[in-house]
């Protein structure tokens, strides 16, 4: 068994209620390295893709990765995946927090869960081995109290736990790690409520041995001072990924008005990083093992939003609660965070719905008694709170919504497809293609719909990370633009993948030097990977996702930006500005080795050993 | 026209003329606190043989003293932001976003990062003028 790794997976079928160990040969380890890629590796080993994601068949995956548990900066990641019950196609997630270090710790780099229990239970993972146990009592109850309810019984346990969004298999429902930390995308919280799996708790105090101690020590020496001397690290210490509301606006990143407006000044302010910090921030706080700290605890005293000292919202949730929404009010955005975390829902698809619904309802496509007699103006977060409530428990209007945007926009009809911003039925976050471009490009191509986290594009387009050292870069790339954007996106995605799988967070891995974070990967293994070798992993990743998403009738015809995207703003940073869909393409698809149809030719496939990938595209 | 050569007390004049001039800087910078030193650190192979301290001082839309001072001068400023000539250079000819040379390392800054954020148009003005300046850059000359 290769180092860094517990050596074993647990298998769970609920509906047998049995639980087994099985473990991965090192080559497949070694080329698959772990968290989501090895992830896509097994479920197109042992299960049929054209599986029903809310089916007992359907297989929900957590998995950890080889630097998981280690110490080193950043690595408390693991990923969930599964067939995503929003889009129907590849769905993965990612999540930082304490989970992942303790699942590792427990004896196991990842959870393969198959069937569905009779009734709900939770699973508990111990140095003792795994159990499931009956959670009747617990259905129903928010993420918050669940959470809370397992911490007193156990203070060290660690919950990845649903809510009622969950429960009620909204399709983007999301999966909460000790309230704080959440996977968010692609609806899998609803895919854990086809199982009736209320919760997962860990605890585990096995120590992962590393292949070569004081090689290890010494890359986390350099990235514990690579994070002391960044920039990127003090701003998102001192102001949470929240930094980027008074940036973005300048540069046309930030969407306002559900992707109508090019520029608010009153809004960004409102909303910002240093706003938050002068405001409601009472701590920041850390996932385990992070220098950073970038997470925010906020608490809102009084007024109509007041809330209890807890995790406060992230950039993308300032945005799809702020901006999209015209709500300047940040208490009102806590509020919907809160609301959020505790039914257990994606707040970048929640929010970005509920933008949707207000712009039809504005345009009189949607009337008041199709919302509920819901006033749905825009901004009043009276009524946002409502239907948030509504989206969990699938009521009225709220039940419209409660599969995403896409198929709120389908279920509504008229023109209401004109007003959804998605790349393969998952809503984009909050980084506008028209301001930039290259990401774009990277919502088109990304395996889980418009993503900016399965890639570094983010950091290497708007310029938080350079790195010479593993490809071609300028100093500096203009937003606005698509000329040289394919090459960048192709190799920010080679290299950014992989953070999903190593698994570490991304905004550490913009901080730590390239050459540190394969340090330590090397050292944890003991495999002396170079970054060829590496980036070729990223490769190998991105491939086998398309190809699973290729077996389910993902073609070229999919990869393409939606009509609002392809408008151009007339006032902003990004006013007159949008992405060259073909220019992009076309390179893109030279430099990714994909055919007309948008598979992976075979020669790439065998290139990257994906050799039964190839038989099952091309048989 | 007359060009000033970079990081001259000449240079910091016409700097200061400029962004002066600029109708768009004082409402723009009118709740701006804090005066800015810019330490360029030495190069000799570009022609800049010592470290250059530069004090600038920036109050509610108004400019104060734009000097050429010593360490001790620079080192009082509110904010102190220090890098190589190049990458100066390269800022200043619009070539390198200054907020991302901040998040890449390659330039540094002492001071209160939040606030920066917050008034990050005003920072990027002065930067804008300061591509106006009719610059004659040291290793050019």
């Amino acid at each position: 068994m290769a180092s860094g790794y517990a050596g074993k997976f647990l298998l769970v079928n609920l509906t047998d209620k049995a639980c087994t160990d099985f473990s991965v040969d090192d080559p497949i380890l070694k080329k698959f390295i772990g968290g989501s890629c090895l992830g896509a590796k097994l479920f197109l080993d042992r299960y049929p893709v054209d599986v029903d994601p809310l089916a007992p068949e359907c297989p929900l995956m957590i998995m950890t990765g080889p630097m998981v548990g280690s110490g080193f900066p950043g690595t408390s990641r693991f990923s969930i995946c599964a067939k995503s019950p929003q889009t129907g196609i590849w769905g993965e997630s990612a999540c930082g927090g304490t989970f992942g270090p303790d699942l590792k710790r427990a004896g196991y780099d990842g959870i393969v869960i198959e069937g569905k229990a009779p009734s709900p239970v939770y699973l508990s993972i111990t140095d003792e081995g795994p159990q499931i146990i009956d959670a009747s009592e617990f259905w129903g109850k928010d993420i918050y109290e669940v959470t809370n309810i397992f911490k007193e019984m156990n203070p060290s346990f660690k919950v990845l736990a649903i809510g009622p969004a969950g429960e009620n298999l909204v399709k983007i429902a999301a999966i909460g790690n000790d309230k704080g930390h959440f996977s968010g995308r692609t609806g899998l919280g609803a895919t854990m409520g086809s199982k009736n799996l209320k919760a997962i708790v860990v605890r585990g105090s096995t120590k992962i041995e590393k292949a070569h101690d004081e090689g290890y020590r010494e890359a986390q020496k350099r990235a514990i001072q690579e994070v002391k001397d960044s920039a990127l690290a003090e701003g998102l210490h001192m102001m949470g990924s929240d930094a980027n509301m008074d940036l973005g606006m300048i540069t046309g990143d930030v969407p306002v008005k559900n992707w109508t407006v090019g520029e608010d000044f009153l809004l960004s302010s409102s909303l910002s990083g240093p706003t938050m910090r002068e405001t409601y921030l009472t701590k920041a706080h850390a996932c385990s093992n992070c220098p950073v700290a970038c997470k925010r605890i906020v608490k809102v005293d009084e007024g109509p939003f007041k809330t209890d000292e807890g995790p406060g919202p992230e950039y993308e949730t300032c945005g799809t609660f702020g901006t999209m929404l015209m709500n300047p009010d940040l208490a009102g955005v806590i509020k919907a965070n809160e609301w959020c975390n505790k039914f257990g829902m994606d707040t970048i698809s929640c929010g970005s719905a509920i933008a949707l619904a207000m712009e039809l309802y504005e345009k009189g496509t949607l009337s008041k008694d199709e919302v509920d007699g819901l006033d749905l103006s825009w901004g009043n977060m009276d009524a946002v709170m409502e239907l948030i409530r509504k989206i969990a428990y699938r009521e009225g209007f709220g039940d419209v919504l409660a599969d995403g945007s896409l198929k709120a926009a389908q279920k509504i009809g008229r023109d209401a497809m004109d007003a959804v911003v998605h790349v393969k039925g998952l809503e984009a976050p909050m980084h506008d293609p028209r301001g930039f471009h290259g990401m774009g490009l990277a919502y088109m191509m990304s395996n889980r719909g418009a993503c900016h986290l399965q890639h570094a594009v983010l950091a290497t387009e708007q310029g938080m990370a350079s790195w010479p050292q593993l490809f071609d870069m300028k100093d500096d790339y203009q937003g606005t633009t698509s000329e040289g954007k394919a090459a960048l996106v192709f190799n920010s995605e080679n290299y950014g993948i992989l953070f999903n799988s190593l698994a570490i967070c991304h905004y550490v891995a913009y901080i730590i030097k390239p050459e540190t974070i394969l340090d330590a990967f090397n050292a944890i293994t003991g495999w002396n990977l170079g970054f060829d070798e590496l980036l070729q992993a990223g490769m190998r990743d991105w491939t086998i996702k398309r190809g699973f998403n290729n077996l389910l009738g993902i073609t070229s015809k999919d990869d393409k930006l939606p009509k609002r995207i392809m408008t151009a703003h007339t006032e902003g940073g990004a006013a007159g500005s949008i992405p060259d869909e073909k220019l992009l393409l076309k390179e893109y698809y030279a430099l990714r080795g994909l055919d007309e149809r948008g598979y992976p030719l075979q020669e790439k496939l065998e290139d990257l050993g994906l050799d039964d990938l190839k038989t099952r595209l091309y048989r | 026209m007359a060009k000033f050569k970079a990081m001259t007390q000449e240079w910091l004049d016409a700097y200061k003329a400029a962004i002066e001039a600029d109708p768009e800087y004082k409402p723009m910078a009118k709740d701006w606190e804090g005066s800015v030193a810019l330490v360029c650190n030495p190069d000799p192979s570009k022609g800049v043989p010592e470290t250059i301290y530069i004090f600038m001082d920036y109050w509610h839309g108004d400019v104060g003293e734009f000097l050429v001072c010593d360490k001790a001068k620079a080192e009082s400023a509110t904010f102190v932001m220090t890098g190589d000539y190049s990458r100066w250079k390269q800022v200043a000819l619009k070539e390198l976003d200054s907020t991302k040379a901040l998040l890449q390392g390659k330039l540094k800054m002492r001071g209160d990062l939040p606030y920066v954020v917050r008034n990050i148009k005003t920072v990027n003005k002065v930067i804008d003028i300061l591509g106006n300046v009719d610059t004659l850059w040291p290793d050019e000359m």
